[in-house]
């Protein structure tokens, strides 16, 4: 070994900066890889001092149908549900609306196959009501909507549905959840198209390129 | 030594060297009449040549407009004490109103303790609408005729994750049936390969989990942008141009203040927002509430919920990068 | 022989340093002298660059959006370029290795023809990566101490070493042996044997850190090849020397000297042989990539063969390997030697086809399909290609005048008049053997 070293001096040179550049390597390596723990998450709960509100927004007042008539002020006059169905008979099979003529004309309804009657109250054409017979107010209709959609309800209170605006951090500050019926029609709840908003540009100020996949 | 060239003519000296006596390149011995001449012009081309070269890298003057001797100088945002950002954060101000009109509010929000930050987004609901994309851009102080946004919203099919089967200039109502949504961002990945790769470490994964920039240490190299899995990075390769009644006023230094040309920057969260508790942009944009934010090292989080109970993947993991941006269906 | 070749020493002895400067001036001013063909060229080349410097400027003043980049192909022409160059650099090698590991001795005497053309693309290859920057005035951030070094995990900062690194060694071997002959004196080995030792081993590293660069990164399949440094060491190994056989004629055509017969017989016969390992190379890639299929094909697909309507580069490609393979037929010509018609387009062709090869297509197809596999062509703008023409005239008035100064050095129409110091018998033994250049 030391002969050929002597007979060729440069070969030091090189297995130096051989040997150098492998320490190097191995710093990337360890620094890739090893480095790695630092950054898992810390599994500590914190309790959070004093939670600010979770608001939900209001659901729908009971509706009153407006008559097209003014009073004397120039208000509307209006009328309850109560005052035409407890004149009416109760049908207990209608599950569409699209030959409805009187009041309620062009609702437009697509709630799978329920009926009128699965939600609103034949006793009290005021107020909704559970399966059981049990009454619900209108600006509780989220129990009722929960009672078949349970799996989005339990998603919904744990956060994963139905959107927020606020703080994620309630110790720092409010938050206000949208109740049902503000994303979704009751009588039409499937979410409506919409037309997408800010096409992407490919280059600087270039006018968006058609689709060709 | 061999000469492989033949013996040259003899020359003055009688000598057996190989200076060839009359080269082609050969100058006049001095006191000619024409080695003065020769010297004149070439001092004449010399000094045409001196102020070619200044006329042609002129616009380069005209860089100082816009940039100071302060900012050249500025030290990495690592190494700066309280006293002074606060002394950048003045000029970075001042610069705005000079050059945007626009009077902003500039913080510097330090990372929470023990919060990491996590983002999920819900497949099932997504409708690709874009209001996020939008906000991004609104909230983020983008360029206004790019239409740059930090989100790009993919259209899949149903059927495929194959990015190849995705289109993201899809233009007609949504959601359609065959369809689904996916919108990607910056995924703050764990072993981000962006922050390994940057020479000047002008990008770098904060405690919280967000990966930031310093927009006035980045060189412009785009290296960050070739080593992105997910195309989460952008360049400013033309001076942002805004309204000043558009600019958002509420900025950070290392997130949503405006930007100079040239630099490279990237989602952050809205950490200007989420340091402070708020939920990011996109997220409050979102009308079918597909988003999902919070502190993953909080257990009662709504983000650990997902995470812990529904069908959850990330974008390319086989990279390894480990993201921390999670997908995830309902059912 | 010795009474002509004592000079008086002068009274007072002239420290190394400022002889050397002496030499560095002197050497300089002569060679920007020059007939007048030489002026057409240096006046053209300069034309050319201060159009590139000009373009760069306004790059700077109004933002890359100049360029036809964008954030799905955010590396183009100038990059592919700073590749090329760098392969450029490293083929210097391919005379270095013969002329010293081989005691081949014609190449031996030539050898600085290759470290000077290194010497001039690591120049070029620089300006490059300093023209790509969006920010170039912050160059300083880079400098360890200075700024941030990201040192070792970021693979720009070792390139950034390396590049230096090689520079730094070419010049001083150039530049001690050019001024050893200058002062007629005989080199020293132990001054600049280690040096060329240890450029053997650093060009191969400056092209396999470049190519790590690309093939380290997990995004990018197109790169993500164990191939890459591979495949850019066999093709810098090609362009290398095809450039050094065409600089060899031109310096005998301008010169008038005819030498190097045998340094470019062992130049056509290393290129025989690294051309079809570049060949080979490419068409494992090409089997590797057609033959698995799938997504992660996608640029080779748009590459070779247009992908979903988008064929920008596929001329290109074909171009590069007609003109490649056009190129290996010729050079297995064993008349190849003999008639310089063939000889130089076969050089030009294998140049021209491994820049295409190495430039366009082998940075911008990792950029098409991107990473979420959205296509965006590009097509480089005028700003671009205004500046690469004006550092490659650059790059050419620089290595014209380095050869400049060699040609004036070894034909000892530059040589140390100042009388500094004796020539002893023994220098004046070696100035009567030589003619070789190193």
């Amino acid at each position: 070994m030391s002969r050929l070293l002597k007979q060729h001096p440069s070969l030091a040179w090189i297995a130096l900066v051989v040997f150098a550049t492998l320490c190097s390597l191995a710093v990337v390596w360890a620094q890739k890889n090893l480095g790695a723990a630092e950054s898992a998450p810390v599994m500590k709960s914190q309790p959070k001092p004093e939670k600010h509100p979770v608001t939900i927004k209001p659901g729908p007042p009971t509706p009153r149908l407006d008559t097209g008539l003014k009073d004397a002020q120039g208000n509307a006059i209006t009328a309850a549900c109560s005052t035409c169905h407890s004149t009416t008979t109760p049908n207990t099979t209608r599950n569409t609306a699209h030959d409805l003529f009187q009041a309620h004309r062009g609702l437009s309804y697509a709630h799978g196959q329920l009926t009128c009657l699965s939600c609103h109250n034949a006793k009290d054409y005021d107020t909704l009501h559970l399966a059981d017979g049990r009454s619900v107010a209108f600006p509780d209709v989220m129990t009722l909507c929960a009672q078949c959609h349970g799996t989005a309800m339990r998603d919904y209170l744990h956060g994963s549905h139905g959107g927020m605006n606020g703080h994620w951090d309630l110790s720092k500050g409010p938050r206000v959840r949208n109740n049902c019926v503000n994303c979704h029609d009751p009588h039409h709840p499937e979410f409506p198209l919409v037309r997408p908003v800010l096409p992407p540009r490919d280059r600087i100020s270039v006018p968006n390129v058609p689709a060709e996949h | 030594m061999n000469d492989p060239s033949p013996p040259s003519p003899k020359t003055p000296c009688g000598g057996n060297c190989s200076c060839s006596g009359g080269s082609a390149n050969a100058s006049p011995p001095p006191g000619d009449d024409g080695s003065t001449r020769r010297a004149v012009l070439k001092g004449l081309g010399a000094t045409l040549g001196v102020a070619a070269y200044a006329k042609a890298l002129a616009p380069l003057t005209e860089l100082t407009k816009e940039t100071s001797m302060d900012e050249f100088l500025q030290k990495h945002y690592k190494e700066l004490s309280k006293d002074e950002i606060a002394t950048v954060i003045t000029r970075l101000t001042q610069e705005a109103k000079e050059q945007y009109g626009a009077d902003v509010t500039i913080s510097d929000p330090k990372p929470q303790e023990g919060v990491k930050f996590g983002y999920a987004l819900n497949l099932s609901i997504c409708n690709g609408c874009r209001k996020c994309a939008e906000a991004c851009h609104l909230e983020n102080n983008h360029d206004r005729p790019s239409h740059q946004s930090y989100i790009r919203v993919f259209e899949m099919t149903k059927g495929s994750m194959d990015f190849e089967k995705g289109n993201v200039h899809y233009d007609h109502p949504v959601p359609q049936p065959d369809k689904y949504y996916m919108p990607v961002q910056c995924q703050q990945c764990e072993h981000p390969p962006c922050v390994d790769v940057c020479p000047v470490e002008a990008t770098w994964k904060e405690k919280d989990g967000i990966v930031v920039v310093d927009y006035n240490w980045c060189i412009g190299c785009r290296y960050c942008e070739a080593a992105c899995p997910y195309h989460a990075r952008r360049f400013n390769w033309q001076k942002p141009q805004i309204p000043a009644a558009e600019i958002n006023p509420d900025q950070s230094y290392l997130s949503n203040r405006i930007r100079p040309q040239g630099v490279m920057e990237k989602c952050t969260f809205c950490l200007h927002r989420t340091r402070n508790g708020r939920l990011p942009a996109c997220l409050e944009a979102c009308p079918t509430g597909a988003r999902v934010f919070g502190d993953l090292n909080d257990p009662a989080s709504e983000v650990r919920y997902v995470l812990e109970n529904k069908r959850v993947f990330v974008l390319k993991e086989e990279l390894g990068l480990k993201p921390q941006f999670f997908y995830f269906f309902d059912e | 022989m010795s009474d002509s070749a004592v000079i008086p020493v002068p009274a007072k002895p002239v420290p190394e340093w400022r002889q050397y400067l002496r030499f560095a001036w002197n050497a300089f001013s002569q060679s920007v002298e020059g007939g007048w063909k030489f002026y057409v060229w240096m006046t053209l080349l300069t034309a050319v660059f201060l159009v590139g410097a000009n373009a760069w400027a306004v790059q700077v003043r109004d933002g890359m959006a100049l360029t036809a980049m964008s954030d799905h192909v955010s590396w183009g022409l100038y990059i592919a370029n700073f590749t090329f160059l760098v392969g450029l650099a490293a083929g210097g090698v391919m005379m270095v290795i013969p002329a010293y590991l081989y005691h081949d001795e014609q190449m031996h005497d030539i050898v600085i023809i290759g470290e000077l053309l290194a010497i001039a693309a690591i120049i070029m290859s620089i300006m490059f990566v300093v023209c790509d920057l969006g920010r170039p005035d912050r160059f300083w951030h880079m400098m360890p101490g200075l700024g941030k070094f990201n040192f070792p995990v970021s693979m720009l900062t070792w390139d950034v070493i390396v590049l230096n690194g090689y520079f730094a060694i070419n010049v001083y071997i150039c530049g001690y042996l050019l001024y050893k002959r200058f002062r007629a004196q005989q080199p020293v080995a132990k001054m600049y044997m280690p040096a060329v030792f240890l450029s053997i081993v650093w060009a191969i590293s400056i092209h396999t850190v470049t190519a790590f660069l690309y093939c380290g990164l997990g995004g990018r399949p197109f790169w993500n090849t164990a191939l890459l440094a591979p495949r850019f060491l066999a093709s810098a190994f090609v362009s290398g020397p095809a450039f050094i056989i065409v600089a060899i004629q031109i310096i005998r055509w301008q010169t008038g000297r005819m030498f190097g017969e045998g340094a470019i017989r062992t130049l056509v016969g290393i290129v025989r042989i690294t051309i079809l390992i570049s060949l080979l190379m490419v068409v494992s890639e090409i089997f590797v990539e057609f033959y698995t299929g799938g997504s992660h094909t996608g640029a080779a697909k748009y590459l070779y063969f247009g992908l979903h309507g988008h064929h920008e580069l596929v001329p290109w490609i074909w171009t590069s390997i007609v003109f490649t393979i056009v190129a290996v037929v010729l050079f297995m010509q064993p008349k190849v030697n003999r008639r310089p018609v063939l000889l130089n387009t076969a050089c030009l062709l294998a140049f021209v086809g491994l820049w295409i090869e190495k430039g366009m297509g082998m940075i911008i197809p990792a950029f098409i399909p991107s990473t979420l596999h959205e296509i965006v062509e590009y097509r480089p703008s005028l700003t671009e290609w205004k500046i690469t023409a004006g550092i490659w005239a650059l790059g050419f008035m620089i290595y014209t005048l380095l050869l400049k100064i060699t040609i004036n050095i070894h034909s000892r129409k530059l040589k140390d008049t100042s009388g500094a110091r004796t020539v002893t018998p023994d220098d004046a033994l070696a100035m009567a053997d030589g003619g070789g250049l190193v």
